[in-house]
């Protein structure tokens, strides 16, 4: 067998020009894939580090009626005791921080005009000890410690169509949680720009007791749990469900990727461009790679006549020919992952600019993610493609007559 | 008497356009063991067409070929790969050497095909090298080696696994006077000193009076089967004497 991989090795290096080209072809294809993986790695990772941060967390707490049933009023499906519920969860490991939220919908007026906003109730506290930052266009974050008046921040959609600028007033009007009508006033602090129109059109955020005054109600919709590192949301996620089935109140455990719909959404899209991607380079290597060997076992057609002629199986011709463009593939994936490595860092320092993804409003970096799953991943692709090749010049070259193939010029 | 090889009015026919031409026509020949045997004719009269027969590479038209006892035309491709292997030993016109590998691993090719263990492969090239006297050149990669010098590497590489039956196709056409003599002489000595029956192909009148016995062939048919000891020394005009460095080839211990 070891004199077969010498064979087989010596002969890929026998037509050096042409190895040459097979190899900067196949590792063309691997870096490409790397690239553009890359790239693609980054930016899922970029967009889930921003979604986590933004206010997702890593992990949210509800109470398991809230995916069940329709809330009759708002927080009838809310967690009661969610301070105890807090404190239980804040004591696990690589737990950074527990942020009480409540979503709410109303509507809300200039005096003039109304309009409708879909609010969320923080604790800036906590909120700040997470490092979920609201994206400021203008203005201030909610104070931590408000005296006086009530805070808010809107969407710049917003501040446009109701025409106010931070130190405005505004009035709030939701139905409570007893389904009767409330309203306060607040005085906006800042204006936010998510990122998303449709987001900055309806946007609302107020303290925590500032809408349980407004709600009536000192329930919360969901509690986020921020971690030390995302890697370890499987982890804690694992040890907090048990600890959550000892609580009166029947809660349920949401990892963020549950939660996180549009993350979801492109991670999809882009990863079908890949797989796209991907299959081109299959079947680029493929085809060219299938005119090169049947090149290679055209020439080679006497050597094999000999070999057959001596009593070599015909089964160990096909093997032997498999074997070259195996390792013709193995070679062409090294020379694809260093030079994909080594372009992904001269990439990263070359800091390209980049247009704002769809949907977004924010430039990002050109930059490239060494992942290793990845190389592993694109080297199969190529050594499989470069084996599927070799198939039809091997049942060729093991098919040939032999007193014929011995006659060949 | 025990026959090694019996080709049994033998035809082959191969298409040409539309009609068939017979590069053989009714052929029989019998060789024994241990036999010295050129076939010899002009281009055209069919000596490859037989020796491919003879050696399990083409199937005869009508007719049957018995190597060994074995009629060849009832086995299958399988076991026509395996009598290959076993039993007949190729040297070809143009050396047909694996140019990646050395001279040694060329030698070595056909005892790995076999499966024999590393340690008697190695034995058995050294010997066989030795017994073409290139035990210097083991490491040589064929371009580095003369015309010669990979004809007696494709002689070494022929008879390393000890067949009953080396054919031999035109294996001088590609040597000067000088090297195709000393290769028709080394093959002799390794007929005599090993028992190896050699049926070897030429044109070449002069190697005639190397060999024992001769058969013509002409427009694909045998027309004289003749011992050369019973061939008047004035019937090689070309005859001259056995050239010194033949005896490259003669070595005193042979270990095959």
């Amino acid at each position: 067998m070891g004199k077969f991989l010498l064979l087989a090795f010596r002969n890929v290096f026998r037509n050096r020009r042409r190895t040459i080209m097979t190899l900067i072809m196949v590792g063309g294809g691997v870096t490409g894939l790397l690239l553009v993986g890359g790239f693609f790695a980054r930016m899922f990772w970029g967009l889930r580090e921003s979604t986590i941060n933004d206010g997702l967390g890593h992990l949210q707490i509800f109470t398991a009626e809230h995916f069940n049933r329709e809330e009759k009023h708002v927080l009838d499906t809310g967690i009661d005791n969610w301070r105890q519920v807090a404190a239980s969860v804040s004591t696990g490991g690589h737990v950074r921080g527990v942020a009480p939220r409540i979503e709410f919908n109303g509507m809300l007026s200039n005096g003039v005009k109304s309009s409708v906003f879909m609010g969320s109730a923080v604790d800036p506290v906590a909120e700040r000890t997470l490092g979920f930052t609201a994206r400021l266009a203008s203005g201030r974050d909610l104070d931590i410690k408000p005296s006086g008046e009530i805070e808010a921040l809107i969407g710049a959609g917003v501040a446009r169509s109701m025409s106010v600028k931070p130190g405005d007033g505004l009035t709030l009007l939701a139905v409570t949680s007893d389904g009767a009508l409330n309203g306060i006033d607040v005085q906006v602090v800042g204006v936010v720009k998510t990122g998303f129109k449709e987001m900055d059109d309806r946007y609302l955020r107020i303290t925590l007791p500032s809408a349980q005054r407004l709600l009536q109600s000192d329930r919360v919709t969901n509690l986020v749990v921020g971690l030390d590192n995302t890697d370890n949301t499987d982890l804690v996620a694992a040890q907090l469900v048990p600890r959550l089935q000892g609580l009166p109140q029947q809660l349920t455990l949401k990892k963020w990727i549950d939660l996180a719909a549009y993350y979801n959404q492109v991670r999809s899209l882009f990863t079908t461009i890949f797989v796209f991607l991907g299959i081109i380079v299959f079947f680029m290597v493929l085809m060219s790679s299938i005119n090169t060997l049947l090149m290679a076992m055209f020439e080679r057609t006497r050597e094999i006549g000999t070999m057959l002629a001596m009593g070599t199986p015909r089964s160990w011709i096909m093997a032997l020919l498999v074997l070259e463009a195996t390792l013709l593939g193995f070679l062409g994936a090294i020379v694809g992952v260093i030079g994909g490595n080594l372009l992904g860092v001269i990439i990263n320092h070359a800091g390209i600019r980049l247009p704002p993804p769809p949907g977004t409003n924010v430039p990002m970096n050109f930059h490239v993610m060494h992942v290793p799953s990845l190389m592993v991943g694109s080297s199969i692709l190529v050594i499989v493609s470069l084996a599927l090749a070799s198939i039809l010049p091997a049942i060729r070259a093991s098919r040939l007559q032999i007193a014929e193939a011995l006659a060949h010029v | 008497m025990h026959e090694l090889v019996s080709v049994e009015a033998v035809t082959r026919k191969f298409p040409l356009d539309h009609n068939y031409v017979s590069a053989l026509s009714n052929a029989s020949l019998h060789v024994a063991p241990g036999e010295f045997l050129a076939i010899a004719g002009p281009s055209g009269s069919g000596k490859s067409t037989l020796l491919n027969l003879i050696g399990c590479i083409d199937k005869p038209t009508s007719g049957r070929i018995l190597i060994d006892g074995v009629d060849t035309s009832t086995l299958n491709s399988t076991r026509l790969t395996a009598l290959r292997r076993e039993k007949i030993g190729f040297v070809f016109q143009t050396f047909n050497l694996i140019p990646v590998f050395t001279a040694a691993e060329n030698v070595e090719f056909p005892l790995l095909v076999q499966g024999i263990s590393s340690s008697e492969r190695r034995t058995r090239v050294a010997a066989a090298l030795e017994s073409v006297g290139l035990s210097a050149r083991a490491n040589h990669r064929p371009d580095l080696l003369s015309g010669g010098e990979r004809q007696r590497v494709a002689v070494a590489r022929a008879i390393v696994h000890r067949p009953a039956l080396v054919l031999a196709d035109e294996p001088t056409a590609n040597l000067d006077t000088r090297n195709a003599t000393q290769l028709i002489d080394l093959m002799h000595d390794l007929n005599r000193r090993l028992g190896l029956t050699f049926i070897f192909s030429t044109h070449d009148q002069r190697l005639l009076e190397h060999t024992d016995r001769i058969v013509r062939l002409t427009d694909g048919q045998v027309v004289s089967d003749t011992l050369t000891s019973e061939i008047p020394a004035t019937a090689f005009p070309f005859a001259q004497p056995q050239m010194q460095g033949a005896s490259h080839g003669q070595v005193s211990a042979l270990s095959l």
